[in-house]
């Protein structure tokens, strides 16, 4: 015999009105196309900034040009201005910001603590100790390879330390990659301490405040490809991320694998945020900061968080790192001073705003 | 829905916590888990939810074990509040409700069946609440919105871990005799034995993780069986009103008479 609940057939048409502390939630898609026509301004907009002068409009067209419209040339000379140094760098800086706020934000869901940050687990200092042995042991790798590699390893042994002699919970996974975070911080700087000298000094610096200054075609490519892919799925995860907001027996009677949920979706995570780190260093505070400014105009669900903090950091990161390479011109800042110089007003301001009710 | 707990066993830290149960919880009533503190109530309630494999015996939903069972699907036929379930994520009472729709929602987050919330929500006579902030409900409210997080699972069966915890006398009659009324298959932990004596149809008394009783609780909540489980001498009378049993206690019985 079989019953299921017995609950009226119809909904009733009129929804009550909102009572005392209620809450309105603005339309996803709302959201989500502010968002988007907002990184279409603000990609079109830091192109045309910079010593030459550009209008928004021969930006437009160069890259109508590129993409095989027609559209009348633009001169040679902005042409290459244009689709060479500066629109590689602001797509780079795009995909870098929404990929690291994408991870962040996710991160702190998988780890339950406000203060996580995609380097958590390690994958940061595992990067730049990948970088520095390019950088002064002259190993032969290409720096992001380097890079990539440094942080998947540190991944591999923050994720079977904290597996060995139990399931992955999420202190044991913070805890974890505090262990190797510290280990690889220390080798980074003695082989920082060993062999630096002159000008590398400052080449390491930069590399490990975080700094697309050098980007290419290629890091768009490798920044993009990586988002896409894992983003995609990041996505697809977000109402079984959801399911743990009331912790995981709750989720896991909502139908979850809750160990296997958390061991793919922090691999992934990592990956994408190994791939970020690889072409730009690793910049802090856009992981940290975004998910909560985010949150609080969408709400803490995933499937409403997700689409928005991901464009909001592009949009995020592109603007700093205009900053970065015109407010001392012509000498540039690693756009990592300028995330911290931003991120942590918006912090203090979001920790006033918010007072005890979220972060207890 | 048929629920057969046959011979179902767990262990923890090498002890086994439920030894050996054999029950059927009667289809479409409220069935009381009674026992004192640590005699495996919340485990038995894991097992016959699928969350916990079993360690000997099986729980048979249908005929169909029910760790077995995939777990989107077993998501759709069986509901588990446990016991304190709190959240520190600022959601809505909707929000909260609509993650009862997990199971059956697509890759992108689609349901299938958009009025569920409502119904649930109506249901638990929470439409009211639902653009209520989840934190600023009282005890008795956010029981009521578990519940009906439950009820948009549509459950064949339902699991309560101690459902009236923390709650004052009136939500306490409130949500069981709501409970109840939903007519769904029921199993609550309790530790009030006068209210699964003037809610349940039938109650399973287990203590130090055997099953010692089990019937409807007239014939069961006996003066004997009390001081043998719970230790506590008591009379039993009847309910002047409803003609249900309303246990007095008298105190803590000598431990000489506690055959434990």
């Amino acid at each position: 015999m079989t019953t299921g609940v017995r609950t009226p057939a119809r909904a009733p048409a009129v929804r009550p009105a909102p009572a005392a502390g209620a809450r309105r939630r603005v339309p996803l898609a709302v959201l989500v196309g502010g968002g988007v026509l907002a990184v279409v301004v603000t990609v079109l907009v830091c192109v045309t900034v910079g010593p030459a002068h550009l209008g928004v409009g021969e930006v437009a067209r160069s890259i109508a040009h590129h993409l095989g419209l027609d559209v009348a040339p633009v001169p040679r000379l902005h042409d290459a201005i244009v689709w060479e140094l500066r629109l590689p760098r602001v797509l780079t800086a795009a995909a870098v910001g929404a990929g690291l706020a994408l991870s962040g934000a996710v991160m702190q869901s998988l780890t339950r603590n406000p203060l996580a940050d995609p380097y958590l687990l390690g994958l940061s200092s595992g990067a730049s100790l990948g970088a520095v042995a390019v950088l002064l042991l002259g190993v032969t790798l290409l720096l992001p390879v380097a890079a990539f590699a440094g942080a998947l390893l540190a991944l591999t042994a923050t994720l079977t330390l904290a597996r060995t002699g139990g399931t992955l919970t999420p202190s044991r996974a913070v805890l974890a990659g505090l262990a190797v975070s510290q280990l690889c911080a220390a080798g980074t700087s003695f082989v920082v301490f060993w062999t630096a000298k002159g000008d590398s000094y400052q080449e390491i610096l930069s590399w490990i405040l975080g700094s697309v200054a050098g980007a290419t075609w290629q890091s768009v490519a490798i920044a993009g490809v990586a988002l896409v892919a894992v983003g995609t799925v990041l996505l697809t995860s977000a109402v079984r991320l959801d399911a743990f907001a009331f912790g995981d027996t709750a989720a896991a009677a909502l139908g979850i694998d809750v160990d296997r949920t958390r061991w793919t979706l922090m691999t992934l995570v990592a990956l994408l945020t190994g791939a970020m780190v690889a072409v730009s260093g690793a910049i802090g505070f856009v992981g940290l900061v975004l998910p909560h400014a985010v949150s609080a105009l969408t709400g803490p669900l995933h499937r409403r968080l997700l689409p928005v903090v991901a464009l909001a950091g592009a949009v995020f990161l592109t603007w700093a790192d205009t900053l970065a390479r015109t407010l001392f011109a012509p000498r540039e800042l690693p756009v990592g001073i300028v995330t911290a110089l931003v991120g942590v007003p918006v912090f203090v301001v979001l920790l006033r705003r918010r007072g005890g009710s979220a972060w207890t | 829905m048929d629920v057969t707990i046959a011979a179902v066993g767990a262990r923890l830290g090498g002890r086994w916590v439920v030894d050996g149960v054999d029950a059927t919880p009667p289809a479409d009533v409220l069935t009381g888990l009674l026992g004192p503190n640590g005699a495996g109530k919340t485990t038995l309630l894991r097992l016959v939810a699928g969350l916990l494999p079993p360690g000997a015996g099986a729980v048979l939903v249908d005929g169909a074990p029910v760790h077995e069972l995939p777990r989107r699907e077993r998501a759709r036929r069986v509901a588990l509040l446990e016991q304190e379930s709190s959240s520190s994520v600022p959601l809505t009472v909707r929000e909260v409700v609509a993650l009862g729709r997990t199971p059956y929602r697509s890759l992108w987050g689609t349901d299938p069946d958009e009025a569920a919330v409502d119904r649930a929500l109506a249901a638990a006579s929470a439409l009211a609440l639902a653009e209520r902030a989840w934190a600023s409900l009282s005890g008795g409210e956010r029981q009521r919105v578990h519940i009906a997080r439950a009820l948009a699972q549509e459950p064949e069966l339902l699991l309560l871990d101690e459902p009236t915890n923390h709650l004052d006398v009136a939500a306490q009659l409130a949500l069981l005799g709501f409970v109840r009324s939903l007519g769904t298959t029921t199993v609550a932990a309790l530790h009030d034995l006068n209210l699964a004596a003037a809610y349940c149809e039938h109650v399973l008394v287990l203590s130090a993780g055997r099953l010692v009783a089990a019937g409807h609780p007239g014939d069961v909540l006996r003066p004997a069986l009390v001081r043998d489980v719970w230790g506590v001498d008591c009379d039993v009378l009847e309910h002047p009103r409803t003609g249900r049993p309303v246990i007095a206690f008298h105190d803590v019985a000598a431990p000489a008479d506690v055959r434990a």
